[in-house]
């Protein structure tokens, strides 16, 4: 069993680079590691500066990435059904059909599901392979929306179960001969997989969320926020990563005030949010690029 | 006598009419196993009428399997003039 973390917070905190950091971190370490990027924007490719695609690659020693393509998913969906639908039904219908399934796969909706979709087969297919599987969220209240989807969705299929059920046995009794169903039978394949992704987001302790935040007042109150709505959800909240911290020595009076207000917040915050594992990254003086992400994962290395 | 045969005829059809429960039970089971599939289809398309369910996108792998009972349902709901009437059928009760 993989431990599952998944890194969140406010957009522009440094979510990508302190999840890339991570894994590198963790990986040099020896433990193998899968790098999972949900943000739309993808940008992991650009840390490492190789091509990380849709399917699992390798990165480093002990270190896989993966760029999950919501589009790509959902086409790929929708063309699996097209070519379960050719043998089955009539062709007058295949046509109206097919012009609903064309609808579907550009709807927005059906970017967010096919993305669920794929964090629930990752989690629960890629388990065996990994000892860390690291998700890069997008911003936060996506995410959240995202984590409670395995309990909402259960609900409805069993929803759904219960009525076809319902009416395969009032057919039953009409002494319309009825088959094995293959709807009841897609329907409780999706629900196991839901119901196993619920269980391990909400009650697996292996599964933790780490969140990003920068020690100023916005973040700091978004992040506040997100820990109690991630708690209601029952989803385990384990550390705050406060990054872009800034340097001790300063003589010049901005930066000093800059400081002071800093260290106010940490303090406020740490005071407010006593339950939580603090891991405090430095600001560098310059951009997360391919040499840089290494000084940062040394830094979590020799903390974690 | 051509009248009495003709009015026991019609005797026995008024019977069969106002007592034939085998027949009426099945109607009624046969209605309601539509209705059910209808709130299921509902259900896993709402999306088309306009209802924002989650469960959408997961419903479209179904299409292959109901398509030809969809196809059924659409009818239903086109001949469907009214929901009163339709109740009131299903109870014996033409209006």
């Amino acid at each position: 069993m993989a431990k599952i973390l998944f890194f969140g917070g406010k957009g522009g905190v440094g979510k990508t680079s302190c999840s890339t950091a991570y894994a590198i971190a963790n990986a040099k370490k020896g433990k193998k590691t899968l790098l999972v990027s949900t943000d739309p924007a993808h940008s992991i490719s650009d840390l490492f500066n190789i091509n990380i695609g849709s399917s699992i690659t390798y990165v480093n020693e002990n270190l896989f990435g993966i760029e999950i393509d919501p589009k790509k998913e959902s086409e790929e969906y929708i063309n699996q059904i097209k070519s379960n639908l050719s043998d089955i039904i009539s062709p007058i219908i295949l046509e109206e059909i097919n012009k609903q399934l064309d609808m579907a796969s550009v709807s927005p909706g059906s970017h967010e599901s096919a993305l669920f979709d794929k964090i629930v087969e990752i989690v629960l297919d890629e388990t065996e392979q990994f000892d860390t599987i690291i998700f890069d969220t997008a911003p936060t209240g996506h995410t959240i929306r995202l984590l409670s989807l395995p309990e909402l969705l259960s609900g409805w299929m069993d929803l759904l179960i219960k009525k076809r059920k319902k009416g395969i046995s009032f057919k039953k009794m009409i002494n319309k001969k009825q088959n094995e169903d293959p709807v009841l039978e897609i329907l409780n394949r999706r629900k196991i997989r839901f119901e196993r992704a619920r269980i391990l987001f909400v009650e697996d302790k292996d599964v933790t969320f780490k969140f990003v935040t920068n020690a100023e007042k916005m973040p700091i109150e978004e992040t506040k926020k997100s820990i109690i709505l991630l708690n209601k959800y029952g989803i385990n909240v384990s550390s705050i990563i406060i990054n872009k911290i800034l340097p001790d020595e300063s003589n010049d009076e901005f930066w000093k005030n800059k400081k002071d207000k800093e260290k106010k917040h940490i303090l406020k915050l740490k005071n407010e949010m006593p339950n939580y594992e603090y891991i405090q990254i430095p600001l560098y003086n310059s951009d997360m690029d391919e040499e840089n992400i290494n000084l940062m994962a040394n830094y979590i290395f020799n903390i974690i | 006598m051509r009248y009495i045969i003709l009015f026991f005829k019609n005797l026995a059809l008024f019977f069969k009419g106002a007592f034939d429960f085998q027949n009426k039970a099945t109607n009624h089971i046969s209605n309601e196993a539509d209705a059910l599939d209808d709130q299921f289809f509902l259900l896993c398309f709402g999306d088309y009428l306009g209802l924002d369910l989650p469960t959408t996108y997961y419903a479209l792998e179904l299409l292959p399997y109901l398509g030809e009972d969809i196809e059924k349902w659409q009818k239903r709901m086109n001949s469907q003039k009214s929901i009163w009437e339709q109740k009131a059928g299903q109870l014996d009760m033409d209006p």
